[in-house]
């Protein structure tokens, strides 16, 4: 096996370096993890637990396998994600699995040592728990959660600050790898606001107190006994899955969520047989391209998601809009879809960040030829017009992403959603007509079928990519 | 009066078990996370606040046995 320092160099975690007790790194497609002599047994014994195996019989803990000599494979996440990519209902998940996990590890011995969102990603819309190494056996009289200050920020304040100000979890978690500070928090709200609940106890009394510590501060304390110290942290535990819950996302209505699911789709732009029509075509296109792997990009509230996952396939759902992508999720979740709903705008797609830009990789780098078909429905307008995407660099984009087909709905300049974006400037855009989307396409695709949905403006194409991917 | 005397018996238990978590003892630190300070001392509070609730439940577990 390959381990040397090649592939040791691109670390995938940004837990993977921080974290004195091992290192994780990726071979080819493997995911690998080499760990402290000094942890091994720590782990080894944790992946014998009951907490372990129920975990990783319901999906919930990532699969690991010991190679030897301290060192794991781990089963690959197909499309890892990162917090700034989800909507509130994802991270509110993150944070109910991590302490479900800490609370059952907690009857075993065991402590969960950082709680943070990078431990968890998601095989659809199922949160995973890929960081194997945050289970430590714990003193049994130490009755501190060393994490909680971490829980809080990455958690808590953020969900907290969502639901109060709409403040999009990109912004926190884009700016700031360990979340909000109380301190953060404290000086965006009220005095009254500031002595209720969960105010007080997430955001003032933190950071009343912050400053205030001594060398006699972090030292540790034990309790009288282990089934004190136990109690203790059940207790804790408890407070914060309850504090999780009152922080539940709230279904919401942003100027996108009431866009085109069929229900609505009339008062939209579509009357019901043409939303029919443009159903049956997308269908058809999948039956044609038969994808594994599917990236619908303005997935909106996921309609043409759910019926590519129906068809078999694993899609990623990317929407600008939070709220779309919390709909897409909780409707997956229910449903029982393989669909990954993530927020990313298509024209300023997530970077890479973290330390030498290489803890988490931009989503174009893991999405680089990554998915047998691309979806891009009634979405050409927003990125031509709103966005001043020039044609040409819209299929450019495209055959990045895909290494099959590309499904993308032709938006014309008479229609009626197009005239209202463009808002008077409709000289902008008089050359963006149907026969010169075809020759830009024709660059790079060879057209495999098309139709036009009956009295619209509006044409669906499906192409296959010419270049084979070198 | 029992009810007083439970009282004052609740009071001094729930003093007494926040002692030890208040006087430090020295053992391994666990983790590398960022604790805080504000998050860790409220934690710190609560949890001494929670140690003497432990006593304090197995005495009205105690009393209502006693009285069953």
């Amino acid at each position: 096996m390959r381990t040397g320092e090649a592939a040791e160099e691109r670390t995938l975690s940004p837990q993977s370096f921080r974290d004195p007790a091992g290192t994780l790194f990726e071979d080819g497609e493997r995911i690998l993890r080499r760990v402290n002599p000094a942890h091994a047994a720590g782990l080894e014994a944790f992946l014998a637990t009951q907490t372990a195996a129920r975990a990783i019989e319901r999906g919930a803990l990532v699969r690991s396998q010991r190679l030897g000599d301290h060192l794991y494979e781990h089963e690959r996440i197909r499309f890892p994600s990162y917090p700034c990519e989800w909507p509130p209902e994802m991270l509110h998940a993150a944070g109910q699995l991590t302490l479900d996990l800490a609370c059952s590890a907690l009857e075993e011995g065991y402590g969960i040592k950082d709680a943070t969102p990078y431990n968890v990603l998601f095989r659809g819309s199922r949160p995973v728990f890929v960081d194997v190494l945050s289970f430590e056996p714990r003193d049994p009289r130490d009755p501190t959660w060393l994490a909680y200050g971490q829980f809080t920020r990455t958690f808590l304040l953020p969900l907290l600050a969502n639901r109060q100000t709409r403040m999009p979890l990109a912004s926190i978690f884009a700016a700031q790898r360990d979340g909000l500070e109380p301190e953060a928090v404290y000086h965006t709200i009220g005095p009254l606001r500031r002595l209720l609940p969960p105010y007080l106890n997430l955001v003032s009394i933190p950071t009343w107190l912050s400053g205030r510590e001594t060398d006699f501060t972090y030292r540790p304390k034990l309790a009288a006994s282990a089934s004190q110290a136990r109690f203790i942290l059940h207790r804790i535990l408890r407070g914060c899955a309850r504090q999780l819950r009152s922080l539940e996302p709230a279904r919401r209505v942003s100027k996108w969520s009431g866009y085109l699911p069929a229900e609505r789709a009339a008062a939209v732009s579509y009357t019901p047989a043409q939303f029919a029509q443009k159903e049956q075509i997308v269908r058809d296109c999948l039956a044609i391209a038969r994808p594994g792997e599917v990236l619908d990009a303005g997935a909106n509230q996921g309609h043409f998601s759910f019926l590519a996952a129906e068809a078999g396939a694993s899609v990623v759902a990317v929407d600008s809009d939070e709220t779309c992508a919390g709909a897409i999720w909780r409707e997956a979740s229910r449903r029982s879809l393989n669909v990954l709903p993530l927020v990313v705008d298509l024209a300023r797609p997530t970077p890479a960040m973290g330390w030498r830009n290489r803890e988490c990789a931009s989503f174009l780098a893991r999405a680089r030829h990554g998915f047998d078909l691309v979806m891009m429905l009634a979405v050409l307008h927003h990125i031509l017009v709103t966005e001043r995407i020039p044609l040409e660099e819209l299929f450019a984009l495209a055959e990045e992403l895909t290494r099959g087909y590309l499904l993308i709905e032709f938006v014309g300049s008479d229609d009626p959603c197009f005239k209202r974006i463009v808002r008077g400037r409709g000289a902008l855009y008089s050359h963006l007509t149907r026969e010169r989307f075809e020759a830009a396409a024709s660059e790079r695709f060879d057209r495999v079928r098309s139709a036009r949905i009956d009295g619209m403006e509006r044409w669906i194409y499906l192409y296959r990519r010419r270049r084979a991917i070198s | 009066m029992t009810a007083p005397k439970s009282f004052k018996y609740a009071t001094t238990t729930l003093l007494l078990a926040c002692l030890p978590l208040l006087l430090s003892t020295p053992a391994k630190a666990y983790g590398y996370a960022d604790p805080g300070t504000g998050a860790f001392l409220y934690q710190a509070f609560y949890a001494a606040f929670l140690g003497g609730t432990f006593y304090f439940r197995k005495f009205l577990d105690r009393v209502w046995k006693r009285r069953r």
